[in-house]
């Protein structure tokens, strides 16, 4: 089975970062005796036969919460594509610091990408697994954008209409850092009611995921009403890309747009106005 | 190398619903710091509902019980726990010896595992002596405990979660269940998309009206007549599955002439469902291959839920929809652990596994496993048979572990009363809730990331919850101190447990249908679903296989229409209903400690229709006088269509303005559930 031998490469990959000391622990996923998979911290003399690779889960998160508690340790992820992107947006906020991340990549399978539409299945440096082609055709995203405007407002109305504002959109997402959470501010969205006011509260979040979502998919993933957000969220990535030139997490040294544009290089007269 | 840093993820249970979802403690360097969702995992699937991604916060609340109390001229005073529980044994073998057993009464909890809810029926019945032991099922499905036992022979779930999204048809009444069972909503509006039609039978409008395909509302308190008419329809117009009612039930004709009653002209003057969409229903509801009934507290909490339940159980057999996949009649539990408080025997009735105390049989078992000759042989009371005990000054002590009677119970204020006449009472909490304030002796409890146990889930299955971090101050497990009390009143004998399954390898030997599920197991399988009599048996996902019901044959009850026990007049004119809302869980001891969730609903509000309002010379958010003929509160309006004209709501969490002030204690004859869901109030500006 190729999934065997991924995981094994990935495994020795792991043991060989702790023995030699290149990394402390070493953020993953562990199956236990039940087969329910979690994150775990891999340490020096763990049965690594015990790593296994899906389902994913957003460890860029878990390598942040154990380093922001110790800064100084020497850490290391097991990181797809996505993880590693997340990772640079990361640092590009201050959370963390790339250069001292040992980053262990894994690439996904296509089976992997096509369920991730993804577009770059692969981070940079491959220690498991072979770089498969990313996926350009979103079915979904194709139809939608064929919608009628009318359409599309029906579409999205009846999704953000089973929203339980159970937050999983927030709370998943490796990005979703701020302290004072905007979703969260009576300003913005009416607390209490059910659905969450429409559309604020979906836009609202879509809207701050400008520059920083990656793709990941931990939001749909965790969503309990099956609300297509990643849909949403690539119709504003195509955008960025297409009005700043920005890819959130491809290129580690890319500012981000709402930086540069808006604090520092105002917008040229003539560009990018009403 | 350094120890630290320790990242943990220990996979639990949650201690909010009954959906049973399970997820990661994130422990890191031994401070809890989140919640994770388990992707793994078959309920939740990675996903959570917002009281579960915040159930980690009450747990490190700075408010928590950390050492014991006792009450000194009127003040609490912190104690040794040997103080404290040589206090306690030292007072209830006073009052036992005085009084005799009877005397005293214990409040087990749905919140606690069951192996705590299997010591405390223990310790009542084996070293105190008495059957009055009860908990808050009393309050929410006492009534689906009684009444599905009489016509399946089994009082749970029929079916399981994972199935409803295969029905055809759901029908689901009185249950909320977008916002009180979550990740069970979610399964319904996936059946919805893959086909299935929805039909919602409830007052109120609520998140799934919008999904629903009918909205039937009927006037509170008028089930047994439009479930009835439903009957009508089905059985009037041949629709009714001949083949399984002959095999499989009993008690049909009588069913049939009684449901010839009610026709839907009948109904609709009763119920106020329109008699075509009643008839409408009928027809959706029997035409499913796998038809699903799922309801909670909207028929339960009445002086009829007993009948009400029947009539659900009537309904589902009639049309043949039993004993199969996606079908059943399916009650949403509404605790964490209800099903295995009453599993494990925390009713004044039963032993575990609903081995009944009047049964000579059963307790000469328990007599042997217990090495206690002489248990009592008579039924123990019920909860509000218990408060109205103590103001009657017939019960003199009150143990409770994990309940809140002050908040949870009908008409608080004779709540009070009963607990302020006691001579003696213990409260076993993790905060200092309002029933604590009123107790002799507070014992801090540990909350479940502190203790390991398992629960049962709405639909039977047993889980794990597992230790994640240390008990938060001197608080100690439910369990351990019990335990330790029994030792001090010197049955040490038979409370040698050293640990959470030792328990459980004792309730495995005394209880037929938990035999199979134990810890080994369970941390191989992840979770079990009762019945499960032996250790190769792999648990039962849906009952009465193939319409071999638990008792034999289904039975048919022909129930009549009953009105609830207070009706609107000139005095109190609407009438008043109560429930949850999304961002809370019952009284709101554990959400209320939450940020997250306090800021959505930070107080209780009263829904009252436009035109009601505007008669009153009421604005939305207006302070209001909410009155019935127990008492009086002070709350703020919401003028919405949500409610019909005529009818008021009110969510139950909030002390400040609580609803259950109001409620009306008049107990169901058979169940003794109080009808927390009908009253005649007024509302003033």
């Amino acid at each position: 089975m190729a999934d065997d031998k991924r995981v094994d490469e990935l495994g020795k990959a792991v043991k060989e970062a702790l023995d030699k000391g290149e990394a402390d622990r070493v953020v993953g996923l562990k199956v236990d005796s039940d087969g329910s998979v979690r994150p775990y911290l891999w340490v020096k003399g763990d049965d690594v036969s015990a790593l296994v690779i899906s389902p994913k889960y957003p460890l860029s998160t878990v390598y942040r919460l154990v380093h922001e508690k110790h800064p100084d340790m020497k850490l290391g992820i097991v990181a797809r594509g996505c993880d590693e992107r997340a990772l640079v947006e990361l640092s590009k906020r201050g959370n963390i610091k790339l250069d001292e991340i040992v980053l262990i990549g894994i690439a996904c399978n296509s089976d992997e990408a096509q369920e991730c539409v993804c577009h770059v299945p692969y981070p940079t440096k491959i220690s498991a697994g072979d770089k498969v082609e990313g996926v350009d055709t979103d079915e979904l995203l194709e139809k939608i954008k064929g919608m009628s405007l009318e359409e599309r407002g029906e579409f999205w109305s009846y999704y953000f209409g089973k929203c339980m504002k159970c937050y999983g959109c927030r709370n998943s997402c490796p990005l979703c850092t701020c302290k004072d959470c905007k979703l969260e501010q009576e300003l913005f969205v009416t607390p209490g009611e059910l659905p969450p006011e429409y559309p604020m509260f979906h836009l609202l979040r879509a809207f701050h995921t400008v520059g920083r979502c990656i793709g990941c998919g931990e939001c749909e993933a965790a969503c309990p009403m099956g609300i297509p957000l990643t849909k949403l969220y690539k119709l504003l990535r195509d955008d960025v890309k297409e009005m700043f030139g920005y890819e959130a997490g491809m290129d580690p040294e890319a500012e981000i747009p709402l930086l540069t544009d808006l604090t520092v290089n105002p917008i040229e007269s003539g560009e990018g106005g009403a | 190398m350094e120890a630290i840093p320790e990242y943990n993820c220990v996979l639990t249970t949650c201690p909010y619903c009954g959906c049973g979802c399970q997820y990661y403690l994130q422990v890191l360097d031994g401070e809890l710091i989140g919640v994770t969702p388990c992707k793994t995992h078959p309920i939740s699937q990675g996903k959570l509902c917002i009281k579960g991604w915040n159930s980690w916060q009450y747990v490190v609340d700075q408010g928590r019980l950390t050492k014991p109390l006792i009450k000194k001229d009127g003040k609490f005073v912190e104690a040794s726990w040997d103080e404290a529980l040589d206090l306690v044994a030292k007072k209830l073998k006073e009052l036992k010896e005085k009084y005799g057993p009877d005397a005293l009464g214990y409040l087990s909890s749905a919140k606690t595992t069951n192996e705590e809810n299997y010591v405390m029926m223990k310790f009542a019945r084996a070293v105190m002596g008495t059957n009055n032991v009860d908990h808050c099922a009393r309050l929410c499905h006492a009534s689906t405990v009684a009444g599905l036992a009489a016509t399946f022979g089994s009082g749970a779930m029929t079916n399981s979660i994972p199935e409803i999204e295969y029905a055809n048809v759901i029908l689901i009444t009185g249950s909320n269940t977008i916002e009180q069972h979550p990740l069970m909503g979610k399964r319904i509006l996936a059946a919805k998309e893959k086909g299935a039609k929805i039909i919602l039978v409830d007052p109120r409008a609520i998140q799934l009206s919008n999904f629903a395909d009918m909205h039937l509302r009927q006037r509170p308190g008028t089930d047994v007549a439009w479930i009835n008419g439903m009957m009508n329809v089905i059985i009037g117009e041949g629709l009714y599955d001949k083949e399984f009612v002959e095999n499989f039930t009993e008690g049909f004709e009588e069913l049939k002439k009684l449901v010839a009653e009610y026709t839907p002209e009948k109904v609709e003057k009763i119920s106020g469902i329109p008699k075509e969409q009643l008839v409408e229903a009928a027809r959706l509801y029997a035409s499913g291959d796998a038809s699903s009934i799922v309801y909670s507290m909207g028929i339960t909490q009445h002086t009829t839920g007993t009948d009400n339940v029947k009539s659900c159980a009537n309904l589902a057999m009639v049309t043949g929809n039993m004993g199969k996949p996606s079908t059943g009649v399916n009650p949403l539990r509404g605790q964490n652990n209800v099903q295995g408080a009453c599993d494990l025997g925390a009713l004044p009735v039963v032993y575990s596994g609903y081995q009944k105390v009047i049964d000579e049989a059963a307790r000469k078992k328990f007599e042997e496993a217990w090495n206690t000759p002489n248990l009592p042989p008579e039924n123990g009371i019920t909860v509000v048979e218990m408060m109205n005990a103590a103001a009657d000054g017939k019960i003199k002590g009150i143990y409770i572990m994990g309940e809140n009677p002050m908040l949870s119970n009908p008409d608080i204020n004779h709540v009070r009363k009963g607990l302020e006449n006691l001579e003696f009472l213990v409260v076993q909490d993790i905060f200092l809730t309002e029933t604590a304030e009123l107790a002799d002796v507070v014992l801090p409890g540990a909350t479940y990331a502190e203790k390991d146990g398992t629960f049962t889930a709405t639909d039977r299955q047993v889980q794990r919850v597992r230790k994640a971090i240390e008990p938060i101050g001197e608080s100690r497990a439910d369990w351990e101190i019990i335990t330790d009390l029994a030792n001090r009143m010197g049955r040490g004998d038979i409370f040698p447990y050293k640990s959470a399954k030792d328990i459980m390898d004792e309730i495995n030997r005394v209880t037929p249908s938990y035999a199979g599920i134990t810890y080994d197991r369970l941390d191989k399988l992840g979770r079990l679903p009762w019945p499960c009599p032996a250790e190769d048996h792999p648990g039962t996902v849906y009952l009465h296989k193939d319409g071999k019901f638990t008792r034999g044959k289904g039975l048919f009850f022909a129930v009549p229409f009953l009105e609830p026990a207070e009706l609107p007049d000139d005095d109190y004119p609407l009438i008043m209903t109560t429930g949850r809302v999304m961002f809370h869980f019952h009284t709101g001891t554990m959400t209320r400690k939450s940020r997250e969730l306090n800021r959505e609903v930070p107080t209780g509000f009263v829904e009252i229709n436009p035109a009601d309002a505007e008669a009153r010379k009421i604005s939305d958010k207006d302070m209001v006088k909410v009155s019935t003929r127990r008492g009086e509160i002070e709350i703020p309006a919401m003028v919405t269509e949500r409610v019909p004209e005529g009818i008021i709501f009110i969510p139950f969490h909030f002390k400040e303005c609580a609803a259950n002030v109001l409620t009306n204690p008049a107990l169901d004859p058979v169940a003794k559930i109080p009808e927390f869901k009908v009253c005649a109030a007024q509302v003033k500006a």
